[in-house]
Formats: C-alpha cells, structure tokens, sequence
C-alpha cells in the first residue's frame, strides 16, 4: 500500500500548506501606501496610468460601466454618493499604485462590510475595471498593475 | 460495436445522473444554482484528460465559470494531429461552487504506419494482438474528480500561496490485446495530482505546477505498467501563461513521462519479438511539450491552438503536430 502512503503524505504536506497559510488570509486593508504585491508594481506604473488625470479617467469609466450592469449597478447608487465614491477612489488607486496621495476614505471592510457582496458581484467589478482600461486605452499590462494593487481588497469586500 | 458497447456501460449511470439532475434543477432551482460569474478566461481551458486546466495539464482552478456562489459546466472537443495518430477527446466537466469539478472524457486515438504494418503482418499469419492492419484504434474512458483545497489563485496577489487543488483520474483503456502486444502491465488504473495556480498579475502571468502520480505508459492511451509491474510514481507537469489581453493566452507547457515500456519490443501472442531484429519495433517514450494560444471571444466559448512536440510515442519517432481544443460553457 505504497500508493496510499504517497495519498497520506500529498494530504498531509496540503494541510500543512494550508495551516501556513492561514495568517496571511486576513482582510486587507489600505495601509496608507503603495500595495505590496509578489512579483512589486512596476515603479512607473502610476506615470503610465497617466498619473491622477489618468486615474480619474478611469475611475469615471469604471463608474459609467458598473452602472451600466444591471447585475450589480443597484449596489452602487443605494449605498453612497456616486461623485463622492469617484472622488474616494481616485485618490485610493493613485495610493495603492504608489502616489503621494492619501486615501480619506472608510477602509474597504467597514465600508463594505453590512453590504453582503458576493464574489459574482466583485467579479463584475473587475470586469468593469478591464472595459475601463479599454475605454481609457490603458495597455492591458498597465492595467493589471492596479488590478493586481486592488485584488487583495477581494478578502475584506466579499463577505458573503 | 465495441465502441457502442463501452457507451453502453456507462449509460445506467448517465441516466441515474440525468435524473438527480432533473429533480435538482426543477421547480427554479437551477436559476439560483446556476453561476458565470467567474472573469473571462479564468476558468481555464479542458485538458486532455478532461479537467479543468490547460492543454495535457490538470489545474488548481475549477473549471467553468462558476463562482463559489453556484455551478457551471462545460463540454469540450479536443483534436490532435500527429504524423502517425490523431486524438479526438471529446468530454463534459462540472464545476460545483469553484470547490469540486467531476468530469469525464472520452479519448479515441487512431494510428497509422508502423502499426498498420504489424497489423497487416500479425493479421497474415492470425495473431491477436489488437493491432488491425489498417485504422488500429484505442479507446479510452476517463473519469475525474478534483477538489480545491485552499487558496486563491487569483485575487491574492499580496501573498506567494498558491490555489491547490488534489484530484484523481480512473483511466479504462478498452483495446487491452493491443496493451498486451505492447506489455503494458495493466488496462484500467488511477491516477492522484496536486497542482497549484497562481497568476501573477504585475507581470501578466500564470504558473502551475503539477505533481502527478501515475503508472500511465502515454497518459493511459497505450496503458499502465510496464513487463516490470504497475509501479507508480511521481511526475512533474507546468504550465506558463502569458496574458496578452483579457480574452488571450499564450503559453507553453511540460509533462514528465515514464519509462515502463522503455526499450520494450511487442509482444506477439507470447512471442516476444527483439526489438532489434525489426528495428522499428522498439518502444520509446518521451516527455511532452506543447506552446499553445487560447482565445475566449465569450465566456461560452473557447478555442485553444497548439503545437505539440510528444517525441517518441512507442514505436514511432518525432511525433509533433497541431491540436485544436474547443470549450463551451454553460
């Protein structure tokens, strides 16, 4: 019964993986600065996104897009000010990308936290990231520099 | 007929499938079980062996577009082109709340050349050994299960953990004269994976790596074991992706293989011919590599080109050539 020795180690080192990695899976927050990734943001990645007019160009098709889907735009115009969540958001991405800029915002866990949004919701979201990029004509690389600065944001938004 | 046969077998189990299904699905629940919320493209393509991944590779992701929020499936037809076989792997995959995927496949691999020649010579002098003297045909079910275990091959691009995934395959091989003129050891067996995603999105790429552990002689197709016996061991396989937009992919990708029929010759009704009497008649087997483009134009479909470079696949050399594999979801 070799085989099943080799199932019991496989099983053991997963949970082992799995027990490890469990510190790590806590909400995430915005820490006031530049969003550690693995590999880094490229240094530049704020200057190619065009720096804040850039960023708000974004941020204001990502709004045109997410309300324009009917899956999700309810979520958005019940809870909270649309100029104001353009405005908060422009100064979030710039600081994850590594702008001087501070985010005056409530953190992604308070403010997302009585809302019950479901990983189908924040996919959409990121759907509407990717057509604003497009519409924006950000490159597709620079674009997943902010996606990959707003992924971990998943863990403390999704709650549901 | 042996082909309606073996469909025959398995359709008790469809049907009593089909019924869960019905009385599930009745009465609206489908519209609430039914989930395509994943991002394009991150639900992978159908490897060969019909789980969710890339093209001859079993992922840690959970095919289909569905979310931990519901279920979402798809069917997928998969043709390979080489010099002396074609594949056709034609098969269905669910994925049930992004935690477990059931699947199964139908691989039918047709050859030509070498075989024809030992068919025709073997059928001459009446010597069953599975190979016909023209269009020799093997037939393979697989069956697969795979479960995600932890991670977030996506989403958590703050951490270097992984989404892992274990998962199995039972692999029944219907041409079993044909794996004993090969010596293959056995016709039917299991094989166990763990594999574990990541995309790495500042640098547009995903990584797998997978363990495999399998007794297979060319994924099951030419069965398992060896003159040797059944004995399984561990095999890498990896995958690299580089996203060129959100609905493209390119990439290449490696799979170890064994050696149990390694400079075996066939086995003819007893007759253990030397290889080196009839030159070609030799049994090699390589690892194999393939560079691949999957394009998803909609979350219900897509299409993946490659070019396969599988080596030496039992008696014959170089066998390189074009796969095609379409998916649709639903």
């Amino acid at each position: 019964m070799k085989s099943l020795k080799v199932i019991t180690q496989i099983a053991a080192s997963a949970m082992l993986l799995f027990a490890a990695a469990q510190p790590a899976l806590a909400a995430q927050d915005p820490t006031g600065s530049k969003q550690t990734t693995y590999p880094g943001l490229s240094s530049d990645a704020l200057e190619k996104f065009g720096g804040e007019a850039g960023v708000h160009n974004w941020v204001q098709a990502l709004f045109y897009y997410i309300l324009l889907d009917n899956r999700i735009n309810k979520i958005f115009v019940e809870h909270g000010n649309i100029e104001r969540q353009i405005a908060l958001n422009t100064q979030l991405e710039q600081m994850v990308l590594g702008g001087a800029v501070q985010y005056q915002g409530a953190s992604m866990s308070a403010a997302h936290a009585d809302l019950g949004i479901t990983l189908t919701q924040f996919n959409a979201v990121v759907e509407a990231a990717y057509n604003a990029c497009e519409r924006v004509n950000t490159p597709y690389s620079v674009c997943n520099q902010l996606i990959a600065a707003l992924a971990p944001f998943e863990r403390s938004i999704v709650t549901r | 007929m042996k082909g309606l046969i073996g469909v025959n077998r398995y359709l008790p189990s469809c049907a009593a499938l089909l019924a869960v299904s019905a009385a599930l699905f009745s009465g609206g629940a489908w519209a609430d079980l039914y989930n395509d919320g994943k991002v394009l493209a991150t639900g992978g393509v159908s490897m060969t062996d019909g789980a969710g991944g890339g093209g001859i590779t079993p992922w840690a992701t959970i095919t289909g577009y569905g979310t931990r929020d519901g279920i979402n499936g798809d069917v997928h037809y998969t043709y390979v082109n080489l010099p002396n076989y074609a594949l056709n792997s034609i098969g269905a995959a669910v994925g049930l709340w992004d935690r477990v995927e059931l699947s199964y496949t139908n691989d039918v691999l047709t050859t030509g050349s070498t075989f024809n020649t030992v068919g025709l010579l073997t059928s001459t002098v009446g010597l069953p050994t599975g190979i016909a003297p023209w269009n020799t045909t093997i037939k393979m079910d697989v069956f697969g299960a795979k479960v995600r275990v932890f991670g977030e091959a996506i989403y958590d691009s703050d951490n270097l953990i992984p989404q892992v995934a274990i998962g199995g395959f039972y692999k029944i091989n219907h041409n079993r004269a044909l794996l004993k003129t090969l010596q293959a050891s056995k016709s039917k067996d299991w094989e166990a994976y763990i594999a574990a995603t990541k995309i790495f999105f500042p640098i547009n790429t995903l990584v797998n790596v997978t363990l495999r552990y399998t007794a297979a002689n060319e994924t099951g197709l030419t069965g398992f074991g060896g003159p040797k016996g059944n004995k399984r061991e561990i095999r890498p396989e990896v995958s690299l992706a580089y996203l060129l937009n959100k609905g493209t992919a390119i990439g290449v990708e490696y799979q170890k293989h064994g050696g149990n029929l390694e400079g075996q010759s066939v086995d003819l009704n007893g007759l253990v011919v030397p290889g080196d009497l009839l030159g070609s008649l030799t049994q090699h087997e390589s690892d194999w590599y393939d560079a691949f483009i999957a394009f998803f134009p909609s979350k219900n479909l897509s299409i993946t080109m490659a070019y396969a470079m599988l080596g030496n696949i039992t008696l014959t050399p170089n066998q390189s050539g074009y796969y095609i594999s379409l998916q649709a979801s639903f």
